[in-house]
């Protein structure tokens, strides 16, 4: 781990242009991941940044950290392993929607579960924006798109309430519309000490609805702040959740006041309990002997 | 006296079949003999029909051995479930539970008439001296050791250690049982004597393992640090195996939630350094199918192992096959090469798995290890291995000129490119699924992905000069071929020793490197051949086509497939052989008869 102070967020920032359409809530998200970098002071080459596909998961590419844009939804697998092989990174999952709770709808509990210490952040736009337009599992029902022609027949996924019903320790929601508060979020969701989940309403400009963009979405912004909201209220969160896509709650539903241990540091409990009586690796045959 | 005996025993789930296989193996080692044990069970989680066949000789083992020199049956019905997997010939002494109340001119096998048939009252022998049936097993181990002169001490002394925890009286109780086993057969000896010689190596240290535990060892040798996987039978036995010793060595073991996050953490520990390895059976390796592809653009080392098993879909879960061939060659999308190695045995699954390892650094590539059920849970004797022999290769890293303006994907002489990992200053890229320029930046350019593509496969020209991943045995100029790999290669060993000693003039090649197709290799081996065999358990005959489709095969080379679960015996191998012969020598005759 080196010194902070000096890093700037330019400093986070890649050559690559995006491939973003003008006006993209995605762009303001990647302003605000390298401020929190930033302010968190870590160089790129100790952070990996992973994403799976989708307009979003293009983000690693535009950061200066290792990046790793994978396969449709398997960012969160990847990111575990790459935290299980080397603890001391920085490891940040990223994503859309469909990627996190379609395809790779699977990994998320368990990841919150196993509570290793990786921050995922999903751009939330309730379409699937790279393959033009059609229905995504936070759409809501009776959206018209071009693979709902006549309406959505299905609720969407209520990413907020999903997280906090399987134990996340640390979940949050921002948007574009509160850059400041976003950054704000972001770090403090890298600084915690366990899994954490960020939900950012991300408008798409392209295929999104009038509801959801920009303008929409401060009609119905309110702050958890000055709802004075008690983010180590579990329950309160959940009852806040729930009003998930009539209203936009930002800042910390929960953080654990406790964080338990992470799955990194049981791991390492583990290995230097087990490592003394380790046989050397060219004897591991030994193993097998009969006597 | 005998250098070679083949058991084969079978009965309920409850009989305790397998735990005698496994005491007479151990003491079958113990008295210094070699030996080779398989196992077979229904697919029932618990009962059902359970079976094992245990070989032992003086002299190494290529294979579990052809018909049975004497089978045990404790009851016919589950028996005669095994079929073939279990086959009884003219030679064969069987043994069976008198409790049946079939008579011994009776017994329900059709078409063959044994050495000698003896019905043992093994129940009520357990219930008598032991007190309960459970002892039945013991009672065989008794009447083995009676009559063939296996295990007479080293059986109750590994049964005295194993039950030690268990109280002094459970012993007791299974030594009365071996005893009267052992009477009963001394009081009823054989119409021939079968016993085997004693062994000349009594006293030398042995291993006993099987091919999964092997595989997960030779893991932990090879630097693996990582493993991630979802249970599946038969290759389950790896991830337990790293679920308790990886530790120990600073890595750590993952049990996912489905196949794909299994290897997608796999890539994950790569990408962040760390040699990391999946396991898996078939339907498995098709789940893992787009990551497999993504770690071959990504260029991430990654050691992908299949046990393979019956197929297509659940198929035959708990027998061998090796009909994942195409799938481990061709899964994933796109024009890519990725190597499949494949181990015959569990002795060489060591050499084989060291070897994964090392490709997969070198090339930065995914290798799948083709292992298979009978492999994976077979037991071997084996005799020490020398770890120091066994060289271990790490990717190449990026180093001083490199980290400037560090460019993941740079050309090379050999098309691989130093490979940096997060954590190190200046190597920082973006790795990804998508098409890259050299350095990591996406890109959607036609000119680039050929140029990529030609990157990705071209590196691995040299890995099919690889000419020490062959075995050529027998004549080199023989004009009569076998070539076969995996499990079924030890019975084709066994059926050149044999078709040798009869006078034939015939070759066997054992290919550990299935893909890419080593042509050279195969060109060279098939300059002699004029009548051959491909010798494999596919129903498809799968091998034979992927060596048509990278070489002009020899006419005369025909296949021998067969779907799994269905073994192949040495000796009808040999006749296949004996056949093939004299096509040829019908020829040459042809050949010379005057042209009108």
């Amino acid at each position: 781990m080196s010194a902070t102070c000096e890093l700037q967020p330019k400093d986070y920032k890649s050559d690559l242009k995006p491939i973003w359409c003008p006006g993209c809530g995605d762009f303001s998200v990647v302003q605000g991941i390298y401020r929190a970098l930033a302010a968190i002071g870590r160089p790129a080459h100790e952070i990996a940044f992973v994403s799976g596909i989708g307009c979003s998961s293009r983000i690693p590419g535009y950061t200066t950290a290792y990046g790793f844009n994978s396969v449709h939804g398997r960012s969160l697998p990847i990111a575990q392993g790459i935290k299980m092989a080397n603890p001391d990174l920085l490891v940040l999952a990223a994503g859309g929607d469909g990627d996190g709770f379609s395809i790779g709808g699977g990994h998320i509990a368990h990841l919150i579960r196993r509570n290793m210490d990786i921050t995922y952040l999903v751009m939330d736009n309730q379409i699937y924006g790279l393959t033009k337009g059609q229905l995504s599992p936070t759409s809501q029902k009776g959206r018209v798109t071009c693979t709902s022609k006549y309406g959505s027949l299905e609720e969407p996924v209520n990413p907020l309430l999903y997280v906090l019903a399987y134990g996340a320790g640390f979940v949050a929601q921002a948007s574009p519309t509160d850059l400041v508060g976003m950054a704000a979020v972001i770090e403090e969701a890298i600084r915690y000490p366990g899994f954490a989940f960020v939900n950012i309403q991300s408008p798409c400009v392209t295929y999104g609805e009038e509801a959801q963009q920009i303008k929409g979405l401060k009609a119905i912004q309110e702050s958890l702040a000055s709802l004075g909201h008690d983010s180590t209220d579990r329950l309160a969160a959940m009852d806040l959740a729930q009003h998930y896509g009539r209203k936009m709650h930002l800042g910390v539903f929960y953080r654990n006041p406790e964080p338990p241990p992470t799955y990194g540091d049981l791991v390492r409990e583990r290995q230097d309990l087990l490592s003394k009586d380790a046989l050397p690796r060219e004897r591991i045959l030994d193993l097998f002997i009969k006597k | 006296m005998r250098k070679d005996l083949v058991f084969g025993m079978a009965g309920s789930g409850g009989d305790g079949i397998v735990s005698a296989g496994d005491s007479l193996l151990q003491a079958a080692a113990a008295e210094g003999y070699h030996g080779v044990m398989t196992k077979s069970f229904g697919s029932q989680i618990r009962g059902g029909e359970s079976s094992c066949r245990v070989r032992i000789s003086t002299t190494p083992i290529l294979n579990p051995g052809g018909n049975l020199d004497v089978a045990v049956a404790l009851n016919w019905e589950d028996f005669l479930k095994f079929g073939a997997e279990l086959p009884v010939s003219g030679n064969t002494v069987v043994i069976y539970e008198a409790a049946t109340n079939i008579k011994e001119s009776e017994i329900p096998l059709v078409g063959v008439t044994p050495l000698q048939v003896i019905a043992v009252p093994i129940a009520a022998m357990a219930k008598e001296t032991a007190g309960t049936e459970r002892a039945k097993n013991t009672v065989v181990l008794g009447l083995i050791a009676g009559w063939f002169g296996i295990g007479a001490v080293a059986v109750m002394k590994g049964i005295r250690k194993k039950l030690a925890k268990k109280g002094e009286e459970l012993v007791e109780a299974n030594q009365r049982a071996f005893d009267a086993g052992r009477a009963f057969a001394m009081e009823h000896p054989l119409k021939a004597s079968m016993n085997v010689l004693p062994s000349e190596t009594k006293g030398a240290v042995k291993l006993i393992t099987d091919g999964n535990d092997m595989c997960a060892a030779a893991a932990i040798f090879a630097g693996c640090q990582f493993f991630g996987g979802y249970p599946i039978t038969p290759s389950t036995e790896i991830m337990q195996f790293f679920t308790e010793h990886v530790w120990r060595y600073g890595g750590s073991v993952l049990q996912a939630e489905d196949e794909i996050a299994g290897i997608g953490a796999a890539v994950g520990a790569s990408f962040a350094g760390k040699k990391a390895m999946t396991a898996t059976s078939g339907p498995g390796l098709s789940l893992k199918a787009e990551m497999m592809g993504l770690a071959s653009i990504a260029e991430l080392p990654l050691v992908i192992v299949d046990v393979q098993r019956g197929g297509p879909s659940t198929g035959l879960p708990t027998k061998t096959e090796q009909s994942d061939l195409f799938a481990a060659a061709f899964s994933a999308h796109g024009d890519v090469i990725r190597p499949v190695l494949a181990p015959t045995s569990v002795a060489d699954t060591f050499r084989i798995t060291v070897e994964a390892f090392n490709l997969a650094e070198y090339y930065q590539t995914p290798v799948i290890v083709l292992s298979d059920q009978e492999i994976a849970s077979r037991k071997e004797t084996l005799d020490p291995i020398d770890t120091s022999q066994f060289k271990i290769l790490h990717r190449l890293r990026p180093a001083g000129a490199d980290l400037q303006d560090y460019k993941r994907f740079k050309p090379t002489e050999n098309h691989i490119s130093p490979i940096s990992h997060p954590g190190m200053l200046g190597g920082t890229y973006l790795a990804s699924g998508i098409e890259h320029v050299e350095s990591g930046a996406p890109t959607n350019s036609g000119s680039v992905h050929q140029r990529m593509n030609e990157k990705r496969t071209k590196k691995f020209d040299s890995l099919k000069e690889r000419k020490d991943l062959f075995e050529v045995t027998g004549n080199p100029d023989a004009p009569i071929a076998m070539v076969a790999w995996g499990s079924v290669a030890g019975v084709c060993r066994e059926a050149l020793a044999m078709a040798q000693a009869e006078g034939l003039n015939v070759k066997l090649l054992v290919p550990y490197l299935l893909y890419p197709v080593a042509e050279g290799v195969y060109n060279d081996f098939f300059r002699s051949v004029q009548k051959g065999l491909v010798v494999e358990q596919t129903h498809l005959a799968q091998t034979y086509k992927l060596l048509r489709m990278h070489i002009d095969l020899p006419k005369g080379l025909k296949s021998l497939a067969r779907s799994g679960a269905n073994p192949f015996l040495p000796s009808e191998i040999v006749a296949a052989l004996h056949l093939l012969l004299s096509e040829l020598q019908r020829s040459h005759e042809g050949e010379l008869q005057p042209q009108e």
